[in-house]
């Protein structure tokens, strides 16, 4: 995605997560939103396992 | 008596025999802190009345002749995100300045309690453990003893610097994805990162429950492992423990490096690092017959799920409060923490299918070795205020990349000793000594080794007591 559509996605969870937001806020979360979609980038383009599970430790 | 230059059995057999009371031990400590804090800003509070107290209470078990517990007379501190009783918990935020205090001390601070030990207040760290430099915006920059111009690292800054400088012989600190190897890193000590799961975090306050270790900070190996031996034990309230009986480390400290299979750790891990941490790897390299080099596969790709985890457990945890106060947040995190609320779940699934994964292609190599070295930090403390650090001819932004190398290995939950070495500058440098899980023995012994062989940086002591 490129700035535009990000800033766009930002609008949307500001309203679904009920934010409060002012222009330099949003500039900023542009920012560290665009950073955290550069990690993820080649972590979701990584092939895993079909059948293999979360990591997580829950235990009932 | 130089409380500070000693080690803790050398205090304690120096307090059973009434060479020191434990009171003047607490009194020298407090004094110590009185005096040197102010340079240092690694106490957020003194706790002088229960530490004197707690010493008082020592003096009059070894007046009626009752045997002392292990930690009897030892000063130490704590992160100030654990409980402690009658003081709020500050997990170095402002948010939570105001927070009622702490009804009982955390699981980890009673065990220190009962073992006799003394606590001297609570340190400074980076604000909800979310950074690598202690420089936090409401409670002041930690400076680095070895060069107060410098940070600390974090966010267990306080508990490296106040070890360090010689204030106190140990401290508790917690890390998530470094917060305890890096700032040991940066202030030239031994710190011990154990398995994922084997200590209790009940009474800490949490960052991200999927990553979060708690762990202690020593001037030397012997007392990392003595505190280390005492914090072990079941928690029921801990639903992340792990079932597994505690396993004394002392006693086989002294078998040092003797039969361990040692390799170095390359790829990711020799590419993002100055040259002093590849000196100082293959010095210890040497020194532990490690001659095979071994590539972690995809620990780039670890670090990016750790980043991404992190990003999204934190950020869900301070949402209430982003939404309610955000003018209370700190400007370094409060838009890092929204940014983690709102990033789509599918990332964070996968950082957690991944970490599955990439745990099947790691933990076989530990069949070939049982300890494996790699740096803890790409280089030594920068400034405070320092904004980018430079690795092969590459500008990082120097907060989020002081932890790279230390991602991956607390991603797979992997026990490390970290050891301090010297640099050309004079600057300490550590490096991670890493084992299979619940191999804490192993990379204990080694950094043992090290030590006794005088290849670990040799310790300052402010106090000059």
């Amino acid at each position: 995605m490129n700035q535009d559509e990000w800033a766009r996605y930002i609008g949307h969870m500001e309203q679904i997560l009920q934010l409060t937001l002012d222009d330099p806020r949003r500039a900023e979360l542009l920012i560290q939103l665009s950073r955290i979609a550069e990690m993820a980038a080649p972590l979701m383009a990584f092939p895993l396992d079909d059948r293999l599970e979360v990591a997580g430790v829950y235990q009932a | 008596m130089k409380t500070g230059d000693v080690s803790i059995q050398t205090l304690q057999q120096a307090i059973r025999q009434g060479e020191i009371s434990a009171r003047e031990v607490a009194e020298q400590t407090l004094q110590a802190i009185e005096q040197h804090n102010p340079a240092l800003n690694a106490w957020t509070e003194i706790t002088g009345p229960r530490m004197l107290k707690e010493a008082s209470a020592v003096d009059a078990q070894r007046q009626r002749g009752e045997p002392l517990p292990p930690l009897a007379g030892i000063p130490y501190a704590v992160k100030n995100l654990f409980d402690v009783a009658g003081h709020s918990t500050l997990a170095g935020a402002r948010l939570f300045s105001d927070r009622p205090a702490a009804q009982a001390d955390a699981f980890a601070i009673g065990k220190l309690r009962h073992a006799g030990a003394l606590l001297s207040g609570m340190l400074n760290m980076d604000a909800y453990a979310y950074g690598f430099t202690t420089e936090n915006s409401h409670y002041g920059p930690t400076r680095n003893p070895r060069d107060l111009s410098r940070v600390a690292g974090g966010s267990s800054g306080g508990s490296a610097a106040a070890v360090a400088a010689g204030l106190v012989h140990f401290s508790l600190g917690t890390d998530t994805n470094g917060s305890i190897r890096v700032p040991a890193s940066l202030c030239g000590i031994f710190g011990l990162k154990p398995t994922f799961g084997r200590l209790s975090r009940s009474g800490s306050h949490p960052f991200v429950a999927s990553l979060d270790h708690i762990g202690p900070l020593a001037r030397r190996v012997e007392d990392l492992a003595l505190v280390y031996d005492q914090l072990q034990g079941a928690d029921p309230a801990d639903a992340f423990q792990a079932a597994r009986l505690p396993e004394a480390t002392l006693p086989g400290l002294s078998e040092g490096s003797e039969g361990l299979r040692c390799g170095v750790l390359g790829g990711f891990f020799a590419r993002w690092c100055d040259e002093d941490a590849r000196a100082a790897v293959a010095t210890v390299a040497a020194a532990l017959e490690a001659q095979e080099e071994v590539v972690m596969p995809e620990a780039e790709l670890a670090r990016s799920a750790a980043f991404i985890m992190t990003a999204a457990e934190g950020g869900n945890h301070y949402l209430p409060a982003l939404r309610q106060r955000p003018e209370v947040f700190e400007p370094n995190s409060r838009e890092r923490l929204l940014a983690g609320a709102m990033m789509p779940g599918a990332w964070y699934v996968q950082a957690q299918r991944f970490r599955r994964h990439f745990q099947q292609q790691v933990l076989p190599l530990f069949d070939r070795f049982d300890v494996l070295i790699a740096p803890a930090t790409p280089c030594s403390a920068i400034t405070i205020g320092q904004q980018t650090l430079t690795i092969q001819g590459e500008s990082l932004p120097a907060k989020a990349s002081m932890g790279m190398l230390t991602q991956p290995i607390s991603f797979l939950g992997l026990p490390v000793c970290t050891v301090p070495l010297a640099t050309r500058s004079g600057l300490p440098i550590g490096l991670q000594l890493i084992a299979r899980p619940f191999n804490e023995e192993a990379v204990l012994r080694a950094a043992w080794a090290l030590e006794q062989r005088g290849i670990t940086m040799p310790q300052i002591n402010m106090a000059g007591a």
